[in-house]
This record gives structure tokens, C-alpha cells and sequence, in this order.
């Protein structure tokens, strides 16, 4: 269904995109509330979702797999630390609802407003990044373009059909009184673990 | 006249309102800032309100074709597209929806469209369990209020109020505590997501190019109401249809900037066709194509579409910037300054295409016509501009109300008698004059003159004085017409004087042509074009026969009626050529005088003094576009010293006869602006406005007594006497 969309990374602009980018898009997600981890390897990368997990006190866990996520042996790390973790498509459904944290790729960053560009076509991937409180979103973080317009030169090849979402931190609201309030219908928590030698391409 | 009262109390009401003010006002104090530093990363900002506007304008001529397009490009991926008139068919195709798919349990995410066609009562009289999910219509639908502002619809309410709503509604005491009262919406509201059998959102835009729709939030409901249930629902109006799928990138920098002042929302999201679903069949779950519907509404939108001066309000991407920027709109809410559901200035004219004439007259004279929204709005839509052009249209179509329909023609349009009443009324108001004010007024009309006094009509109009003012020069450099204006001959003739002084000094000769009247401003301004063509005629006339070779108006509305009555005259052939050639002499006095003094290298700035402080008139910067050169002025002056106010931009209050008719609202205007007058020590206000003039000396006069309101004028002939 999905077979347009399915390798973003080529259509990616040369030479506008990199890691040079990535301090502003730190910059510009920090300042609305999202956490930043940013880790040189997978190994540490592994390192900083089991910390961040634990920290959360969290049982249950369910996640759609990615190239970063494999390469950091997370799912086996999440297992062997006694976390619940759900992964099939029918499991996910049935325990999102529930789950402490959900836990997906994301395909670039956005360095202009500090957004998460994340291909959400499969159902499973939108239920991770919406219903439990906590999202952890997997990021090479050499894929940094610098604007939304370069961001839609992107989809300009690549969105033919399915369901596309930028994040931009954890939900929020200022509905009442017009006081921020993070953490609505959405995750309370958006966390990036940015994985530097993300050990080239192919997904 | 009934009607009449129900908005002056309705407005008073909103002005007690502490709730409202506190919350509006302090979100009206932060906003610009907000906005700008929001925008502070977009380098070429005209440039992208620019491509917004000429994209627009690209799909609503071509609006048939990329209709289609949206359609056959979104059933191609398996949407179905329905294409309806008006709200009733909506509502038929739901109900029908429901039934057929056996749908008992909706959830809604945020769709203005769903409350112009009061969707909602639909659904419960059918007996359907519908939960709206964004945080503040929720709020909104268990107050049984409507949205107030566009964006934040349950900005008029306190957390207090919602607590009590809340409480109520889940049969609990919940506590007024604002992150509380979040997550008890958030639990509420969960089951219902994971409940519902439908899905209805909204769309910010729809694109032709991949029949994709847009959904820019924060809460994260819309996602959840577009993932969850298995059929999902998306409301649209015309406005919202865009060519390409990188026309979307336009709108997405510039709405959440505009509206929240944030540089994205939490989700921008994008859906092209159906997408996969999770349902439970048999005990299991199971993965389905879910059903995607898309109704594109037209309700009046394809009228204004086809409509060569309103089709700039499909150029509105609803961020409600024009709101946030808006004196009046920041004073009383749009519970007042609203519509059915649309409020502020641009809903003023979307309800009039919406909901109708009637309905947009009871709220029309509410703008004030100061243009910021003009210079906030991503869409450069010119909102007073369509407003007037309404008012235009329905005197046209329906005649004015009758008293003003003779004072218009009898009085506004006939010089003599409307001098006449004026030397009248300078005799009348004799028993309440003090010096040059008004201060006090008898019985009913006291609350007239409490906080800002009246100015009193002169003894001696400017045109009465004149031949004495004006000096006989050996050989002028250049000829000029005096046009005054009608506030500065009879209320302000000693700035008149000072003008008629410092163009002397230029070695300008003056001349003022008697048969010169109102410019017409006031009539226009209220949709009479009949009466102001027969002003313009007059003036044309007057200011032919003085054979200047400039015409100088010491006020810029004035300066801006005469130069549009080229434009006014242009189907009346005997005339057309004739005002044109006139309005091309036409100047402003402060950037003329500004000119001259700059060749004559009189513009170097002076040792300073005492401390001016400077009122943009909003047709002098916003229309004008003149902001720069009276303050030059003032800086070059000898014995003053320019000091910046607050806000020096935003409106007096005056706004011509909204100052007295709707005296309630130009007050807290005219409060904020002597606040911010006191607040920069100078001892001069100074202003380059007849309007201004008016307000500011009465409310510095009432409220700040230490310090005086001058005409730019009034400062240069004074330092030409101190110079004799």
C-alpha cells in the first residue's frame, strides 16, 4: 500500500540536509518541551532507552520497529529488563491503550521548528506515537533538513497516499485561561533519542 | 433602535465582564510580541503572505478544475466525495451515513464548518451520542455557549466557571485547578476515542494534487479521531482547497505563527486516502481499510468565490490574527463582535456569505477601521475594506436608516446648512464651554464627557480667520489649496493657522477655497457612495477653481477620501477625468512639509528638550503609509525630544462617529492610549490627525492634565514665532 512512500531517505535534498542542522533543531524542540538524547551509537542509544524507561517505572511497552531500534538491540535490552514490550500489529491494538510508553522511528527532523517528521500510514505506528503518555521516537540525527518547505519538497515525491504527521513536542493545550498545559489527549512525553554513527543507509 | 440597545447593553455587559477582560487583555498585551518573535525566522515574511495571497487567488479562478481535481484524486484512493450545497444537506448525508453503517457513538475533533451548520443539535435530536474532543468547544458544548474566538473558543471563561462545568457533567467536585481539570478531560474523553464508531474532524487545507486534507492541532485529538474509529469524517469548505501538495508547506509556516504564535502546532498532519484501521471481529482484532468520507461545503462560500471584490476571503486560512490585533474584538469578545459562529472582522464578513445581511449589520459598525488587522493577516485580506464594501452594498440594495438618511443628504451634502448648524451650535453650547472644552454635560448626556471632554466649537472658524492668517508673498515658489477638513475649521482653525504659517515660511502662497465642505468621509464610511459622490463633486469643483499646483491636507483621512475621489467619480464622465487630475495633487501636510525642509537641509535633528511623544493616526501609517517623516519633525524641531510610546500605532478610539456612538468602547481605547501617553514623561502628545486631535486632547484633558496634545503643525509655527 505503502510502496511509494517506502524510502523517504533517497528523495532526501542533497547537500541542504545533515548534522550541522542538528543544534537548531535541538534548540527549537527543547523550547517546546521536547527531550532530547542524543547518543553517538546504538549501543548508547540502547543504553539511553532502557535508562529513560526505567526512570518511568514503566511495565508495559509497545513499539514499531525501525533500522535504529534493530541496530541498538532495543527490543531484546527492553525484554531482558523485565519490561512487557508488544510489538505485533494486533498486540499493539489491543495494549496501547495501556501501555506506559510507545516507542517508533521517525524518518527527519525539521530544523526551522524543531519538528519530527514521522510516516504513520501503518496503523500500528500511530497507535505508539498516540495513546500512551510517553512517545520515544528513534532518530538518525544526520537526517536534519533545515525547513518545512524542504520537508515538502520531500513529500512532493513521496506522499502519494497515507498518513503523514510533523511532532513538535508532547500535546498540549491553553484552552482554559490560555495557561499552558502540556499533556492532553496526546503524549504527556516526547522523547527523540538522535542516534549519531547511525551506520549508514538502507532501512 | 431596538437592536441598537440590545448591542449597547450587550456590550457594556462584556465590558464588566472581569473574566473576559482579564483574559482577552492580557492575551491582546503579548500577542505582537509573540507573533513577532514567532515570525523572527521567516526572513522574507511579505514574500510568503504574497505567495499565500497569489495561490489563493490562482485556485479560486481556477477553483471549478481543482474542485474536480480534490475529488477525483481522493475517490481514486478510495475517499468518497460528497459535494453538498448547503448545512441541511450535510446533516441528511450523516444521518443517512449513521444509519446505514450502524453508527451510534461519534467523536468530533475541531470543525468550525460543524458549528455553522449546527451540526451537534442535529445529532442529538437523532438520538446519537456525539463527544466534541477538542479541550475548549468540549468546554464550550457543556456550557451550552458558543466559541468566542476562533482558535481558543473558551477564552471567556475562567477555571472556575469550567470546574463547575466539569463538575456537573461527571457528577464529581473537581477542583479548579488548571493541569486538573486537563487530565479529567483527558480521561473523560478517552473512552470515548476508543468507543466511537465515527470519526468527524475538520481540515486547515485539502489538496487538489493528491486529494490529501490537513489537520493542524495540539491536543492530539484529531489524531486519535482520524486513527481509531473505522469511519472518519472530514468537513471542508471551499476556502480550503489548495493546488499542490508543496502549497501546503506555505500555509503551515504561516498558521501556527499567526494563531498561537508557535512555530509548528504538536501535529501538522496529512492524510491522503483511507488508511488502515484496527477493529474487533470475533473475539480478535483485526486490520481494515477504514472508510473515509470527505463532504465539501459550499453554504455561501462559492457566491463570494465568484464575487470579484470578496473572493479574497477564500485568501483566509482562519488563524485569527485579524482577532488578536483588533481594539475592539480585544475589548468585548466575540460573543458580542461575532456572528453565528464566524467573529471579529473577518467573521463579520463571513457571516454576512454565511448566515446572511442581517446578521452581519447587527455587528458591522463594530469595526473601527484602523487596519492592523491588515498588517497581520497571512492572507493579506483587506477586511475593512470588504466590511465597508458590504455597508456600500446594503445601502444600495436597502436604502440607510432614515435619520441618517437626511442628515446625510441634507446636511453633510449641503455646505451651507451644515456650517450654519455648526456657527450654531458654537453659540448653544455656550452655558457648558470652558475655554476650548466641553467639560461638563447636563443630565443623560454627562456619561458623554466624563472621561474625555468635548471640544467646543470655535468662535471664529478657520475660514473666517483666514484672509487675516494668510500672507501675500512677492514671488511664490508654489500655489496652495488649503482643504482643512470641517474638525479643523470649525473646532481645531488655529492649527489651520499654523498651517497656513509654516507653508508661508516655505514661500508657498495659500489660498482657501470657500466652497470646500466635509470630504465626505463620515457618509462613505457608512455605505452612502450616492451622498459622498455629491461631496466629492462639490470639493472637485472648489478645488478646480483655486488653480493650485498642490492641494494640502493637514489630516490624513482627509488626504485619503480626496485622493480616492478619482476613484469615486470614475463612471460619472462629466467628472471622472476632472477629480482624478485634482487627486493627483493632493498631499499630506507633514511628509510635504518634511520634503521641503529636507532639500532646504532644515530635517537635522535639534538639541533636543522637552519630551514629545508622537500618535500614529491609523490612516496616516496604515494607509498612508507615512510613520517615519513626522517624527523626523518632531526631532528636528528646536526645544523637543522624540520619546517612543507603547502601542503609538494602535487606535485613539476615535474612528470618526464611532467615538460618540459607541462612546462605551472608545473609552477603554482611549484609556489604554493615555496610559501609555503618561507612561513615556513627556509633557507633548504630539498627532497629525483632526480625529486624533479630538480624542486625545479629551482624554488628556479628563485623564492625564499635565500634558498637552499638539498638532505637528501647532509645534513648527510655534518655533517659527520663537524664531521672530
Amino acid at each position: 500500500m505503502n510502496q511509494a512512500a517506502k524510502h523517504w531517505e533517497r528523495h532526501l535534498p542533497e547537500g541542504k540536509y545533515g548534522a550541522h542542522l542538528f543544534p537548531e533543531f535541538e534548540t527549537r524542540a527543547k523550547a517546546v518541551s521536547a527531550e532530547i538524547l542524543r547518543v553517538k551509537s546504538p549501543a548508547e542509544a540502547r543504553k539511553a532507552l532502557l535508562d529513560l524507561v526505567q526512570s518511568l517505572q514503566a511495565k508495559k511497552a509497545v513499539a514499531v520497529s525501525c533500522a535504529l531500534q534493530e541496530k541498538a538491540g532495543a527490543h531484546e535490552a527492553l525484554r531482558s529488563a523485565g519490561i512487557q514490550l508488544f510489538t505485533g500489529r494486533a498486540d499493539i491494538a489491543e495494549h496501547a491503550a495501556t501501555a506506559d510508553v510507545g516507542i517508533s522511528g521517525v524518518e527527519f527532523a525539521v530544523a526551522e521548528t524543531g519538528s519530527v517528521c514521522q510516516k504513520a500510514t501503518a496503523v500500528e505506528d500511530r497507535l505508539v506515537s498516540m495513546l500512551p503518555p510517553v512517545h520515544v521516537a528513534f532518530l538518525d540525527s544526520s537526517r536534519v533538513l533545515p525547513g518545512i518547505e524542504d520537508a515538502f519538497e520531500v513529500f512532493g515525491k513521496v506522499f502519494d497516499r497515507g498518513y503523514i504527521s510533523f511532532i513538535t513536542g508532547p500535546s498540549r493545550t491553553a484552552d482554559i485561561e490560555r495557561v499552558l498545559t502540556i499533556g492532553v489527549h496526546g503524549p504527556s512525553r516526547f522523547v527523540v533519542i538522535a542516534v549519531d554513527d547511525a551506520g549508514g543507509e538502507g532501512r | 433602535m431596538a437592536q441598537d440597545k440590545s448591542l449597547r447593553k450587550r456590550i457594556r455587559e462584556k465590558l464588566d465582564d472581569e473574566v473576559l477582560r482579564a483574559n482577552l487583555g492580557r492575551f491582546a498585551e503579548v500577542y505582537p510580541a509573540a507573533r513577532a518573535k514567532a515570525f523572527e525566522n521567516v526572513p522574507n515574511l511579505e514574500e510568503l503572505r504574497e505567495k499565500l495571497r497569489i495561490m489563493k487567488l490562482d485556485t479560486i479562478a481556477r477553483l471549478d478544475e481543482i474542485a474536480d481535481r480534490f475529488q477525483a484524486e481522493a475517490e481514486k484512493r478510495g475517499v468518497t466525495v460528497h459535494r453538498a450545497r448547503d448545512g441541511k444537506e450535510v446533516k441528511e448525508y450523516l444521518l443517512a451515513l449513521c444509519r446505514k453503517s450502524g453508527v451510534k457513538r461519534i467523536v468530533k475533533s475541531k470543525s468550525m464548518v460543524s458549528e455553522e451548520i449546527d451540526l451537534s443539535k442535529a445529532f442529538a435530536e437523532a438520538g446519537l451520542h456525539s463527544r466534541e474532543t477538542d479541550l475548549g468547544e468540549w468546554i464550550i458544548a457543556l456550557a451550552g455557549h458558543k466559541p468566542s474566538h476562533m482558535v481558543m473558543p473558551a477564552i471567556h471563561l475562567s477555571r472556575y466557571q469550567v470546574a463547575k462545568y466539569f463538575s456537573t457533567e461527571m457528577s464529581r467536585d473537581i477542583p479548579p485547578d488548571i493541569p486538573f481539570l486537563v487530565q479529567a478531560a483527558r480521561q473523560n474523553l478517552r473512552e470515548e476515542f476508543l468507543q466511537a464508531d465515527m470519526g468527524i474532524s475538520g481540515a486547515n487545507f485539502g489538496i487538489a494534487e493528491n486529494g490529501a486534507i490537513g489537520l493542524v492541532t495540539n491536543e492530539g485529538n484529531a489524531r486519535l479521531v482520524s486513527t481509531l474509529p473505522r469511519i472518519h469524517v472530514v468537513l471542508m469548505g471551499y476556502e480550503k482547497l489548495i493546488p499542490t501538495i508543496r502549497d501546503a508547506g506555505t500555509i503551515l509556516r504561516l498558521l501556527p505563527r499567526g494563531a498561537t504564535a508557535q512555530l509548528a502546532t504538536s501535529y501538522m498532519t496529512m492524510i491522503s486516502g483511507p488508511t488502515p484501521t484496527m477493529v474487533r471481529r470475533g473475539g480478535r482484532w483485526v486490520e481494515e481499510q477504514k472508510e473515509m468520507h470527505i463532504i465539501l461545503l459550499d453554504n455561501g462560500r462559492l457566491k463570494a468565490a465568484r464575487d470579484e471584490k470578496f473572493k479574497q476571503i477564500f485568501q483566509c486560512v482562519r488563524c485569527a490574527s485579524c482577532l488578536n490585533v483588533c481594539p475592539v474584538y480585544t475589548l468585548i469578545g466575540g460573543h458580542v463582535y461575532g456572528g453565528h459562529t464566524y467573529v471579529g472582522g473577518i467573521g463579520a464578513i463571513l457571516t454576512a456569505f454565511l448566515s446572511g445581511m442581517k446578521d452581519f449589520k447587527k455587528i458591522n459598525e463594530l469595526c473601527i477601521g484602523c487596519r492592523r488587522c491588515t498588517e497581520v493577516c497571512p492572507g493579506k485580506i483587506d477586511i475593512p475594506g470588504l466590511i465597508e464594501e458590504l455597508r456600500v452594498r446594503s445601502v444600495r440594495e436597502q436604502g440607510l436608516p432614515f435619520p441618517l438618511k437626511a442628515a446625510f443628504e441634507n446636511i453633510f451634502a449641503n455646505r451651507r446648512v451644515f456650517h450654519s448648524l455648526l456657527r450654531l451650535a458654537s453659540v448653544g453650547q455656550k452655558p457648558f464651554q470652558s475655554g476650548k472644552l466641553i467639560r461638563h454635560l447636563p443630565l443623560f448626556l454627562a456619561g458623554l464627557a466624563k472621561d474625555r471632554s468635548l471640544p467646543a466649537i470655535a468662535d471664529r472658524p478657520l475660514r473666517d480667520r483666514f484672509a487675516r492668517v494668510a500672507r501675500k508673498l512677492d514671488k511664490p515658489a508654489k500655489r496652495a489649496a488649503f482643504f482643512s477638513g470641517c474638525t479643523m475649521d470649525f473646532v481645531f482653525p488655529e492649527t489651520g493657522e499654523s498651517v497656513v504659517k509654516v507653508l508661508n515660511d516655505l514661500n508657498i502662497e495659500v489660498v482657501f477655497p470657500e466652497e470646500q465642505s466635509c470630504c465626505g468621509k463620515p457618509v462613505a464610511a457608512l455605505g452612502d457612495i450616492e451622498t459622498a459622490k455629491r461631496i466629492a463633486r462639490m470639493n472637485v469643483k472648489a478645488f478646480e477653481d483655486a488653480e493650485a499646483d498642490v492641494i494640502i491636507s493637514a489630516c490624513p483621512t482627509c488626504t485619503e477620501t480626496f485622493h480616492d475621489y478619482g476613484e469615486l467619480l470614475k463612471d460619472d464622465p462629466a467628472w471622472a477625468e476632472r477629480a482624478k487630475k485634482l487627486s493627483a495633487k493632493v498631499r499630506e501636510f507633514c511628509s510635504f512639509v518634511a520634503e521641503e525642509y529636507e532639500k532646504a537641509g532644515r530635517l537635522k535633528k535639534s538639541r533636543g528638550g522637552r519630551k514629545v511623544t508622537y500618535h500614529d493616526s491609523c490612516h496616516m501609517r496604515r494607509v498612508l503609509g507615512v510613520h517615519v517623516q513626522p517624527r523626523k519633525l518632531i526631532e528636528a524641531a528646536e526645544g523637543c525630544e522624540l520619546v517612543e510610546m507603547k502601542d503609538s500605532d494602535k487606535c485613539c478610539g476615535m474612528s470618526g462617529i464611532f467615538g460618540v456612538k459607541y462612546a462605551d468602547l472608545s473609552m477603554p481605547i482611549l484609556k489604554q492610549k493615555m496610559d501609555n501617553i503618561k507612561a513615556t514623561g513627556a509633557e507633548i502628545c504630539a498627532v497629525a490627525c483632526s480625529g486624533c486631535m479630538v480624542q486625545i486632547q479629551g482624554g488628556l484633558d479628563k485623564q492625564v492634565p499635565g500634558v498637552r496634545m499638539k498638532h505637528i503643525a501647532d509645534i513648527l509655527a510655534e518655533n517659527l514665532e520663537k524664531k521672530k
